[in-house]
């Protein structure tokens, strides 16, 4: 491969890999959750967290983004709405994660 | 509770800013649905076209501070900031930069929690070409204060006290935290005050943003297109700061 196609490949890459940065930092902007007056983030963190002290308590504590405290006393509802916006947001950003790789082929 | 956006907007003899305003408007409008209220000077005023119901604030702006833009000194009228809390009619206030746009509901979401001051400490530029963050700038925690959301109350109402005293010592403050640019900027101003006071939260996701070396060439209801380096891309679905000032004036 000469050096003119070479550039070329370089500047799809670039496009590429800021096109997904982008798009993740879309993706976890979304993923910022308003509940009881705390911020969360509906990643697989707080999902799994939830989801651990759902099992073994009817009501507990977490802390959010900023550790605050926050009493979670419907932790169904809590972990329903988490999943919900994680899927959302991650739907969202697989249909460009599946046009970019339509790009670099 | 009342929420609300707060937006300050004084047209420059270099910049018309309430071009930038009414896009600002009609997108808060579209996607966050909150009352706003628009503080600026009766010439600015006069140039507004309609937008339905919005509340105005007639106030005089102090003049004289300059800065850089594009290679060239332009006027500045950034010192009504530190009269928000004054000036906004709101329990929750998101302060907003006439050339911030929102493309999303995430402000939406943040408003909705229990918070006195919270602000970005990060920001992300668009194009990937990191031009936004200088380097050893000052040695002070930077934040941005291009959004910024508050609650009235004593902390609140102790950052803004603050930030009138800084920017009546600003000599004094900037030769504290060693900070290099010359002229007030309000994130220095906000940064020292919240440093000062231990107050704050920030917004976990850092603020996107496009530089003044890149041309914003389009935009609609969903997102921005821009161009730099002969590359035009698209942002959609994403609030952003833009600091091209130019692109709403045709």
């Amino acid at each position: 491969m000469d050096i003119g196609n070479l550039k070329k490949h370089s500047d799809l890459n670039f496009k590429v890999a800021q096109a997904k940065k982008n798009a993740l930092e879309r993706m976890r902007s979304r993923q910022l959750m308003a509940y009881n007056e705390r911020l969360f983030v509906a990643d697989a963190n707080t999902i799994n967290l939830v989801s651990t002290l759902k099992q073994q308590k009817q009501d507990f504590y977490v802390l959010d983004v900023n550790d605050n405290p926050c009493h979670i006393t419907e932790p169904q509802d809590f972990l329903d709405k988490l999943i919900e916006r994680n899927q959302e947001t991650l739907n969202a950003y697989q249909q460009l994660h599946q046009d970019l790789a339509t790009k670099r082929s | 509770m009342t929420t609300g956006v707060l937006i300050y907007c004084f047209d420059t003899p270099e910049v018309w800013y309430h071009k930038l305003a009414e896009r600002c408007i009609e997108q808060i409008k579209k996607y966050l649905r909150l009352e706003i209220t628009v503080v600026t000077d009766i010439t600015t005023f006069k140039r507004f076209k309609p937008m339905g119901m919005i509340n105005y604030k007639l106030i005089e702006p102090s003049l004289g501070n300059r800065r850089s833009y594009r290679g060239k000194g332009v006027s500045w009228l950034n010192m009504e900031r530190s009269m928000a809390y004054d000036h906004s009619p709101y329990d929750k206030t998101i302060l907003m930069d006439c050339d911030y746009f929102v493309f999303s509901q995430n402000l939406l979401e943040l408003s909705r929690t229990d918070f006195d001051f919270m602000l970005h400490d990060k920001v992300s530029d668009i194009s990937g070409m990191d031009m936004i963050e200088g380097v050893d700038e000052s040695v002070l925690p930077l934040v941005w204060a291009t959004v910024t959301l508050f609650k009235k109350g004593d902390k609140a109402r102790a950052v803004f006290d603050m930030i009138k005293h800084i920017q009546r010592h600003y000599a004094h403050y900037r030769n504290l935290y060693r900070i290099r640019y010359t002229n007030y900027r309000n994130d220095f101003a906000f940064a020292i005050a919240l440093h000062q006071l231990h107050v704050g939260d920030f917004i976990p996701t850092p603020m996107s943003m496009l530089s003044d070396k890149v041309d914003v060439i389009d935009s609609d209801e969903l997102g921005i297109a821009f161009k730099f380096n002969n590359d035009v891309n698209f942002i959609s679905g994403q609030d952003v700061h833009v600091m091209d000032k130019e692109w709403c004036n045709g």
